[in-house]
């Protein structure tokens, strides 16, 4: 017996979401060979083109190593964190928008809002519904991921230079963000889908969240900022007000009628 | 209580469009039909009582309380949309399930019911198929059962019957006649003359939005057969000369059907035996083109 109303929803939720191979497939395999092909592609990288790059972009402290080939590895360290990390960090934005998406304006699209919406649940058992069974499924993808992926970078510079790179503080705070990242995209995602009539225009609205993120290697390639845990002490205290502003506002603003029709 | 669902000046609109518009109604226990055409309002009309739209004025009470507002009293209703709605990747066990919990219903208490609902709808075979797998008449049977489950006060059903077979539809009615026994309050939504005159109840007529006429089957039969046009189906044709010579008020028209002018329902009556003392075999009378168009084609 599931006793909250809420949970109820999430659960519906999460297995429409994997009921359709067209809607979790994408949404999984993407992620997970980038978590594996980018580590792979990095340490190519590293060991045959490296040595002239790292010199001009790693000032970052390094583990102490005994190996001779110290610039693969300053490479290897920052790409493995300052470039693959806020690529994965699009993950809970992408994932969360699209269970988000489908969870909202996927009622009204095939319909079902009306028995749903008929039945004795508060707003607020609704609201927290969705977003349980979009936040649930992205923590658990985005760990995933970023355990493969810091796994295979790992176990590629163990192999290589015979230490392990991850996890650092940095690299952990960033984990430490993607439930906000996520949080963000369905708070767009629910604020949007209200006002949309598809799927599809609020999970395109919802993605534009991508873009600062994708920003973040090139602030730390060209030097703007370093990528340390202090940023992402910013990153994460800016992303808890956007989330509680974005969250007040759909929140206030959602109006069951608009997923009717 | 003595109305179960009460509206006071109700006014619902869409952008410009108007929906619903100064509709005030008191429905008591029993059966009510609501009856209207295509985009007459009654199924926003319905919404409104099942708490999915708000009205944007007027007042509209469902067990005492607005059913827009209070999660707790849309318990003790239930809602029969006509687009199914239900999880098509679901099973129809699942689909109840669902439903039953946020119904606040125990999962073992739901399938014992859902089952017994099916039941008497023919349909406990289907428990576990996947709902998306299912005939459009068989989702409606499901998507009943759905709106039984929590054994509602007031079942507000919008084209209950529209996709299903005669016998199905006479299940349905005779369950419906069994819940309006019990005391439940059943709202049923149709376009179908034909099928608002098979309940012997109250009918609500609604046009533009507006309660035009609120009567009941008998009322209804009174006031559309003064001076009406019925059609009258042989089981066998008779001559265009036979007929002219039955009377001024009786017509052939093609594929051997009788139009008759009746005053009121005596004469249909009196036709019908002037017909059979003449040779003919009556298969059928139909009144509700001409129905229709009494009370649809002007005259609010």
């Amino acid at each position: 017996m599931i006793r909250s109303k809420a949970m109820a929803i999430a659960i519906k939720d999460i297995r429409e979401v994997f009921s359709s191979v067209s809607i979790y497939g994408p949404m999984i395999g993407v992620p997970l060979f980038f978590a594996v092909a980018l580590p792979v592609l990095t340490i190519y990288v590293a060991l045959h083109a490296a040595p002239g790059i790292a010199s001009r972009i790693a000032s970052t402290a390094i583990p102490s190593t005994s190996a001779s080939n110290i610039n693969s590895l300053s490479f290897m360290y920052f790409f493995a964190i300052n470039v693959l990390g806020p690529i994965f960090l699009t993950i809970p934005i992408f994932t969360a928008s699209v269970i988000a998406a489908d969870s909202f304006a996927g009622e009204k699209e095939r319909k079902t809002s009306e028995n749903l919406l008929a039945a004795p649940i508060t707003n607020r058992q609704l609201l927290s519904g969705k977003i349980l069974a979009s936040l649930i499924s992205t923590i658990l993808l985005t760990f995933a991921v970023f355990g493969i992926y810091g796994g295979t970078v790992n176990l590629l510079a163990f192999k290589e230079f015979g230490v392990y790179i991850l996890p650092t503080a940095t690299w952990l705070m960033m984990l430490a963000a993607a439930p906000l990242l996520a949080l963000a995209a369905i708070a767009i995602v629910v604020f949007v889908s209200a006002h949309v009539k598809g799927i599809k225009e609020a999970q395109q609205i919802s993605t534009l969240l991508v873009l600062p993120i994708l920003l973040i290697p090139f602030i730390s390639i060209l030097g703007i900022a370093n990528l340390d845990v202090a940023f992402f002490e910013y990153v994460i205290a800016i992303l808890v007000v956007v989330d509680a502003l974005i969250f007040y506002a759909s929140v206030k603003d959602f109006k069951k009628e608009r997923i009717l029709y | 209580m003595k109305y179960a669902i009460s509206l006071f000046d109700v006014n619902k609109n869409f952008g410009k469009q108007r929906a619903v518009y100064k509709v005030n109604l008191r429905i008591g226990k029993g059966i009510t039909l609501i009856l209207g055409p295509n985009g007459a309002g009654k199924s926003t009309l319905l919404r409104c009582m099942a708490g999915l739209y708000k009205p944007d004025s007027g007042r509209l009470d469902v067990l005492g309380s607005d059913p827009y507002e209070s999660a707790d009293i849309r318990n003790r209703i239930s809602f029969m949309p006509d687009n199914y709605g239900l999880y098509d990747f679901l099973s129809v066990r699942d689909n109840m399930l669902f439903f039953a919990r946020l119904y606040g219903i125990e999962d073992k208490e739901a399938i014992a019911k859902s089952l017994k609902i099916l039941k008497m709808l023919d349909a406990a075979h289907y428990i576990n198929a996947k709902v998306g797998q299912l005939s459009r008449g068989t989702k409606q049977k499901i998507l009943l059962c759905k709106a039984l489950i929590n054994d509602p006060e007031v079942i507000l059903l919008d084209e209950p019957t529209a996709f299903l077979d005669a016998s199905s539809s006479e299940q349905v009615r005779r369950f419906l006649y069994g819940m309006a026994d019990e005391g439940k309050c059943v709202v049923f939504v149709t376009q179908r003359v034909d099928e608002a005159t098979r309940f012997n109840s109250r009918i609500c007529v609604i046009k533009n939005g507006s309660i035009i006429r609120d009567t009941d089957t008998k009322g209804l039969y009174d006031e559309i057969f003064k001076g009406t046009r019925i059609s009258i189906r042989l089981a066998r044709p008779i001559s265009k000369n036979a007929v002219l010579a039955l009377g001024k008020n009786m017509s052939l028209e093609h594929g051997g059907i009788i139009k008759a002018d009746v005053k009121n329902y005596k004469d249909v009556n009196a036709i019908l035996k002037t017909l059979m003392d003449n040779g003919a075999y009556i298969a059928s009378v139909d009144y509700a083109e001409p129905m229709i168009e009494k009370l649809y084609g002007g005259n609010d």
